[in-house]
């Protein structure tokens, strides 16, 4: 049994014996943790039926094997837990609703899903389909020359639809508004709503090319499971049977469609003090920190309850976004006032001088953010650290630790300040056991960025770590296989065909990266041409004489490759011996041997290629793969490049291969195999440099923490001269067209979201039915621009945060003065190097 | 001599005149008992051709057919082997003149066209396609061959159940409670339905639903059809009733009185065509009709320990309270588990144990089946491949690759396309090199595409010729391609400027002037030329299929053929003569595919445990087999609790189903993350873990 000691609060969460019940835990609190045991305590109580499970939902599938892996460390056997609990992303669940009743919604028994990679490839084609036929001239900036008019049409107009048409779209799916509900509206509109109209046209579109393919995509799953939910109650019963305790983690990034979900299933109403709500925490002063047996015997479960059993966590101070969604953190906060509630407060990750740094932007924001609307950014509780007692100790003090970086840099020289400053510190850590190096991250506002970072390390001889959340078996996998499908695309390439031996002999490869020790095997396999020096070696001194090593034989066989002429006479030469002399006639013995090995399996593969794609990669599977796990992997690339190139007739190896290079490079979101993909570990980079955006780090921690371009251009406060990137200067009156769409939207009656007219949520009453109409539902041109700004000043005042808290020892924070040059420190910035110059640091 | 019981004495041996109705579940002797009858009546000098064996569904027949085509049967008149569909048809046929006017044809002295379920979904995509611009079907998300091919199903249920295909919509919706928002599909299917009736009134066709009306309405109650029949057929085998649907049971009630003997058989575990129509109940009423009806119980398959797994399982499944099933444990050998972390892993294991069954247990292949709910081309692949590793003979119920994913089809396809510009078909280079790799004997791929790209010009479809191309490059090649190369455009070149034929005569013409010869692909791959006499035979029956309607422009036909080919419509096209593989073989199929062949095994390898699809009824938008049922109250709803409840009656059903045909032992392959990588946790599963 796992041996568990909860802290303070953990306790009183482990007294809870049902209703609701709303956790707001701060950052390192131990989420998952608590709700893991919280489950096991369920379940060792034998509270639950033979057909019941506890359900655990979450937001990404490496927090899904996380959950089990915990959830069975609790059972001396895992057989007693086994089919006791479920744990899903709200996704997955939505699937498992949709896939035991397709045809009430509309859906063929084995309709497919499609990823966001193909969404978004579907949704361009609907924009693109829509520009040929319309102009948008009206909402375009009338000052603006011809030419610089026709070049924004060209190059600027497709994305900012396209960015524009997913707000839409999402948020249509989020209100439960279909094309066909919502061509009605319009129809009875008094008003002309161009944006709203742009947007339906361009959510029938899509939609009609989703049916098209017997597909859904991700918001429609929720959407449909909802609808299902809501119009068949005995289905709806028997949901609520089979899960009596609903338990979800990161509750933050919720939208009111999801929280829907949940709430249904948990058999009540969203967000409203319920008479049946109902739980105990009694202070009986009896110490209860002994592990979960006694609280198991004790907890006293009601699972007949209708009232639902529903504990949600999360930190709203920690929601943020990278693109259009429609969460909003005011939802869980409703749910956390209107229902009993535990604050998780204690964490172990940081030392204290960055728990006071981030204690005093809450309190900072909540009092005296100049724009009062943004004061509910942030929230309490404040982050305290742990017990003495407690196994995570908290780092020990060190003011030293934090640094504000006042100094105005140019963008440039802020890259090679950090750079420098990132360089010495691994300098000065180079002979540190490799168990003790810390972990560093630099963290960036956007993408670009981080690609200017890496670029810069680079040049300094760093090689980072880019972070990726796919594991490397998956890309490595991928990669091998593109690499593969590259050479039969284009046979006669010497090189690609060089490469190919190499994925063959991959293992031999394999050994040669462990022997090196350094190589990253991250980057060297996911699709980066990154030949070994060794290579270049053997190419200039020669074969030495005597026996090879299988490293020398690879390379020097993958160098002969390279050199081939006619690729032809190699792998199909007129007469038996001819190949010979297309690599060299004296080549040692033991090299012509693994060639003719090679020519065998080459043969093979070429003979193979005109097999369906799915076939084609199981029979290369065969030859390269020996890992269970990769074979495994070979085959789900082989469905989906399978689907891929139904979906694609005119599809071809190269595009096919292209694919297989995105899964390699995880650009795409690849599902399943959620077992061996654990998330991203910092602990595995030990003295390595991480580089990576504030949104992808969330859930991460590194020793030392770098925050870069915290300026009011990346973080601004709604103060005169800040700048916002949604809105475009070609565009009208600096309007947010995305934000002004989802305005008519809202116009038009059709339920409002969570999140009001634009991106991120201003507070609403957080109220379980849809609000009925309100203030916004009369369209005024402009105001949701400005609501908008008010919604990304507070997501980005969550962001500076969630930066912060990452560090456990050191953080260093720069900014810069932007590409015009005119940028400034953000306020929070400010605030905090002024705070922690005059008292933090004293406190 | 078999090893018979009393019962099965008394059945196969009954007099000449009896009219017998035998019921039990799978494995107690009934086919046997059947094929044993069929024998005796021969044996007792009763002409072939006055014995019709009818069973619903025609895999159901190999047990007779094997005795049929056995070496023992001597010359003589032939057993008639049909399903009530195919006399139908063939009644249709026969007796047109009179059907073509009662049923209300448009023109009856013209000769009729008997649609495949391909060519009627070629003509429902017609009918519906327009409508589809129009905002039919706006709400639903369906592949478009399924949905129209539900259209059909929904004609198809009219007739076997037999209620007035105008109905449909409205049974339809008088039963529905989910989101309102699906309801007006139905009345869009059944405006659909109804447009495919005209139109087929209108042209003389016949898809499957007129023919079997048709005959049941209309020729079954003329005297001249029912004389014809009556007395052509004198004795009736009428295996596995309760797989037909009502429509069928109605003809049978009504026919059975004229024959001279009858022998229905039915199975009482069984029902597994439901979603297709069938009936248990009409079925088992039919055992009023006869004289005599005998009860099989003994198994002559399942071991003790199999048949109390089976109980078992069922009782997991669907809880029976009067059930005396003890809860004790598993103490047997009739079920093994077979586990692992990876799906691929798996499938090694299983092969490894098929492979140690024959080898050290000489068990037969035959005798062992991989079963799982749903087959992938990629599944079926990867398991038939490590059979072939193995050299362990497997057959299928159809292969991996459909007609239009075979390479030798393919590249048959893409000549044609370069042989025909008008059509306006555009290949890529990559089909095109792949297509001369294929034609072309000894060349090889890199070649192939070195010449593609110097002679092939994809805007216009020009092949330039070898001449043209620069020595050493000709070198590369080499001059015995190039020779062969030329052969094969000048053929198209010429063939590009003489008469159009249509694609099936082309398709022939090219296989045998060119590619049958020596030198060119097709000369010696076997596999190939049976591809190529599919491919030619399909593109025939599309062919006669539309040409006789004489609506179709002959030029056109080929290109419509490979779009309907390429949309999937043709998607049910496989090698013919697949049927015939080899049957001392390991059989890899669908759960369901096993059920319909009527063939006991010694052990059964069951794939995907956790599949949901072991559970979830066929779900589809558009049609629904319960409601459209003769039982099914009017305006009863259907729900959540019939969902429920009909599911696992339906898996209950299958697994014991699968379980009565099994001798000894199932193997349960279990791995934590399926072939998706997704943990499947279905309720088989779940039955499985309260067995254990």
């Amino acid at each position: 049994m796992y041996n568990f000691t909860p802290r303070p609060s953990q306790q009183d969460i482990l007294r809870y014996t049902g209703g609701r019940l709303g956790i707001a835990a701060v950052p390192g609190a131990g989420k998952t943790h608590i709700l893991s045991a919280l489950a096991a305590q369920i379940i060792h109580s034998g509270v639950l039926q033979d057909d019941q499970e506890v359900l655990i939902v979450t937001l990404v599938n490496s927090a899904v094997d996380n959950f089990e892996a915990r959830i069975k460390r609790f059972f001396d056997n895992p057989i007693h837990a086994l089919y006791k609990y479920r744990v899903r992303t709200l996704h997955g669940l939505a699937h498992d609703i949709v896939r035991e009743k397709p045809a009430s919604v509309g859906l063929e028994n084995r309709f497919s899903i499609i990823d966001e990679r193909e969404a978004a490839f579907i949704r361009r084609e609907s924009v693109n389909a829509w520009l040929a036929n319309h102009a948008l001239d009206e909402y375009l900036d009338p000052s603006l020359d011809q030419s610089k008019m026709d070049w924004v049409k060209r190059d600027q107009l497709p994305n900012l639809l396209d960015s524009l048409a997913l707000a839409f779209i999402r948020s249509s799916k989020d209100r439960l508004i279909t094309p066909v509900s919502l061509r009605a509206k319009l129809d009875s509109s008094p008003t002309p709503l161009p944006l709203a109209e742009l947007g339906y046209s361009i959510y029938a579109d899509y939609q009609r090319a989703l049916a098209y393919r017997g597909a859904v995509d991700f918001d429609d799953l929720i959407r449909l499971a909802l609808t299902l939910l809501e119009n068949d109650e005995e289905y709806l019963a028997r949901l609520q049977y089979r899960y009596p305790f609903i338990l979800e983690d990161e509750a933050q990034d919720s939208s009111l469609t999801q929280e829907r979900i949940l709430s249904l299933l948990s058999g009540g109403r969203v967000g409203r003090g319920d008479s049946r709500d109902r739980i105990e925490i009694t202070t009986t002063g009896s110490n209860v920190a002994s592990g979960l047996d006694t609280l198991a015997t004790n907890a006293r479960y009601s699972t007949s309850e209708v009232g639902g059993n529903w504990v949600r966590v999360g930190d709203p101070n920690q929601a943020i976004f990278e693109t259009f969604t429609t969460a909003s953190p005011e939802l869980l906060r409703a749910f956390i006032q209107n229902n009993p509630s535990i604050d998780m407060p204690e964490s172990g990750r940081s030392q204290p001088s960055i728990l006071a740094l981030a204690n005093h932007l809450i309190d900072w924001v909540m009092t005296s953010h100049p724009i009062s609307e943004a004061r509910t950014a942030l929230s309490v509780p404040h982050i305290v650290p742990v017990p003495e007692d407690d196994p995570q100790q908290n780092p020990p003090d060190d003011p030293e630790g934090i640094k504000f970086i006042s100094k105005r840099y140019t963008p440039d020289e802020e890259l090679e300040a950090v750079v420098k400053s990132v360089k010495g510190y691994v300098d000065s850590i180079w002979d540190f056991p490799d168990d003790d190096k810390p972990t560093i991250a630099i963290l960036v506002p956007r993408n670009q960025r981080g690609v200017d970072v890496v670029n810069a390390l680079r040049q300094k001889g760093i090689e980072p770590i880019e972070l990726i959340s796919s594991t490397s078996e998956t890309r490595a996998a991928a990669g091998s296989l593109s690499h593969l499908l590259g050479y039969l695309a284009d046979p006669s390439s010497a090189r690609k065909l060089s490469k190919a031996y190499e994925v063959w002999r991959r293992d031999w490869r394999e050994q040669r990266v462990e022997n090196r020790g350094l190589e990253n095997r991250e980057v060297e396999n996911s699709g980066v041409e990154n030949r070994g020096e060794e290579s270049r070696e053997v190419e200039s001194s020669g074969l030495e004489k005597g026996d090879l090593s299988t490293t020398q034989l690879l390379n020097y066989s993958s160098v002969l490759l390279r050199k081939v002429v006619d690729v032809e006479n190699f792998v199909a030469p007129q007469n038996a011996d001819d190949w010979r002399s297309a690599v060299g006639e004296n080549e040692a013995e033991q090299v012509i041997q693994e060639l003719s090995a090679f020519r065998v399996v080459i043969q093979r593969w070429l003979s193979a290629v005109t097999l369906p794609i799915d076939q084609l990669v199981l029979t290369l599977a065969q030859d390269v793969f020996t890992e269970a796990h990769d074979l495994a992997l070979a085959h789900k690339l082989a469905l989906v490049l399978r689907s891929a190139a139904d979906d694609h007739a005119d599809w071809r190896l190269p595009e096919l291969t292209a694919e297989l290079a995105v899964i390699a490079k995880n650009e795409r979101k690849f599902i399943g195999f959620s077992d061996n993909d654990s998330g991203f570990d910092p602990e595995r980079h030990r003295g390595r440099v991480v580089v990576t955006t504030m949104h992808k780090a969330k859930g991460l921690e590194w020793d030392r923490v770098y925050l870069m371009s915290v300026n009011n251009y990346d973080f601004p406060s709604a103060m005169p001269n800040d700048r916002f990137i949604s809105e475009k200067w070609f565009v009208r009156s600096g309007l947010d067209l995305s934000a002004e769409a989802l305005a008519q939207l809202t116009a038009l009656g059709v339920g409002s979201p969570p999140s009001g007219t634009s991106r991120y949520a201003p507070p609403t009453n957080g109220g379980a039915t849809r609000p009925p109409s309100n203030e916004y539902d009369f369209y005024e041109e402009g105001a949701a621009t400005l609501r908008s700004r008010l919604d990304y000043v507070k997501e980005r005042l969550r962001l500076f945060y969630v930066g912060i808290t990452r560090a456990k020892r050191d953080l260093i924070v720069t900014w810069n003065s932007g590409r015009q040059g005119d940028a400034t420190p953000s306020l929070a910035m400010s605030e905090l190097m002024g705070w922690w110059e005059s008292e933090g640091s004293n406190q | 001599m078999l090893d018979l019981n009393l019962n099965q004495r008394q059945i196969i041996e009954s007099p000449l005149d009896s009219k017998l109705f035998v019921s039990g579940p799978a494995g107690t002797g009934k086919t046997t008992a059947g094929v044993e009858r069929m024998r005796h009546l021969l044996a007792q000098g009763v002409p072939g051709e006055s014995i019709l064996m009818l069973t619903p569904q025609r895999t159901l027949q190999e047990p007779y057919l094997d005795l049929l085509y056995s070496p023992e049967r001597r010359a003589g008149g032939e057993v008639t082997p049909a399903t009530v569909g195919g006399l139908a048809r063939r009644m249709c046929d026969l007796f047109w003149p009179l059907a073509g006017e009662a049923a209300g044809f448009a023109n009856p002295s013209e000769p009729p066209v008997f649609l495949t379920l391909e060519t009627a979904q070629y003509y429902m995509a017609h009918l519906v396609r327009p409508l589809l611009d129009e905002g039919y079907f706006e709400s639903v998300t369906i592949d478009r061959n399924r949905l129209y091919s539900q259209i059909i199903d929904n004609l198809n249920k009219a007739a076997v159940i037999g209620f007035n295909h105008t109905e449909i919509g409205s049974k339809l919706d008088l039963s529905y409670f989910g989101d309102p928002a699906q309801r007006r599909v139905y009345a869009d299917a059944q405006d659909c339905a109804n447009r495919f009736r005209q139109y087929c009134l209108a042209h003389n066709l016949l898809d499957f639903s007129l023919q079997l009306e048709i005959f049941a309405n209309v020729l079954w109650k003329q005297d001249i059809v029912r004389e014809y029949l009556t007395k052509n057929y004198r004795h009736l085998i009428y295996d596995n009733v309760e797989e037909d649907g009502p429509r069928a049971h109605d003809l049978l009630r009504a026919w059975t009185a004229d024959f001279q003997s009858a022998l229905l058989i039915y199975d009482e575990g069984a029902g597994f065509r439901y979603f297709l129509g069938a009936d248990v109940q009409t079925g088992w009423a039919l055992r009023e009709l006869c004289d005599e009806y005998i009860q099989l119980q003994e198994s002559f398959v399942m071991s003790e320990s199999v048949a109390q797994l089976s109980e078992r399982l069922v009782d997991a499944i669907v809880p029976n309270l009067e059930s005396k099933v003890e809860s004790q444990g598993s103490n047997d050998n009739s079920l093994s588990i077979i586990q692992s972390h990876f799906y691929p892993e798996l499938l090694d294991a299983v092969v490894n144990e098929i492979n140690s069954l024959i080898s050290n247990s000489l068990i037969s292949p035959s005798k062992i089946v991989i079963l799982a709910p749903y087959l992938s081309d990629a599944l079926r692949f990867s398991i038939t491949h490590r059979l072939e590793a193995k050299n362990i003979p497997w057959r299928s119920h159809r292969p991996s690759r459909s007609l239009k994913d075979e390479p030798a089809s393919h590249a048959l396809i893409t000549l044609a396309a370069l042989a025909h510009p008008h059509w306006n078909i555009h290949p890529p280079k990559f089909d095109v090199a792949y297509a001369l790799m294929q034609s072309i004997d000894g060349l090889d791929l890199v070649r192939a595409q070195l010449l593609t790209d110097i002679v092939y010009r994809h805007r216009d479809l020009q092949l330039s010729t070898f001449d043209q191309i620069k020595p050493d490059v000709q070198e590369r090649i080499t001059f015995s391609v190039g020779n062969r190369y030329s052969t094969l455009r000048n053929w198209i070149e010429e063939y590009r400027t003489s008469s159009i034929l249509p694609l099936d005569h082309f398709l022939r013409k090219l296989f045998g002037e060119v590619l049958s010869q020596a030198g060119f692909g097709y000369h010696r791959n076997f596999d190939s030329v049976r591809v190529a006499a599919s491919l030619v035979e399909s593109v025939k029956k599309f062919r006669l299929a539309l040409d006789l309607t004489g609506l179709q422009d002959l030029l056109g036909l080929g290109r419509e053929y490979i779009q309907m080919l390429h949309d999937g419509v043709i998607a049910a096209s496989y090698l013919e003569g697949w049927q015939n593989e080899d049957k001392d073989a390991v059989l890899v199929a669908p759960a369901h595919t096993f059920l319909m062949m009527n063939r006991p095994v010694t052990i059964q390898f069951w794939l995907d445990p956790g599949s949901s699809g072991w559970y979830e009824r066929l779900s589809q938008p558009l049609t629904h087999p319960y409601v459209l049922s003769r039982e099914w109250g009017e305006g009863r709803q259907w729900s959540d609790a019939d969902d429920v409840q009909y599911s696992k009656e339906a898996m209950a059903r299958l697994v014991s189903g699968l379980l009565h045909r099994c001798r000894e032992r199932v193997y349960l392959g279990l791995s934590e993350l399926g072939e998706s990588g997704f943990e499947g946790r279905g309720e088989l599963l779940r039955a499985f873990q309260k067995v254990l």
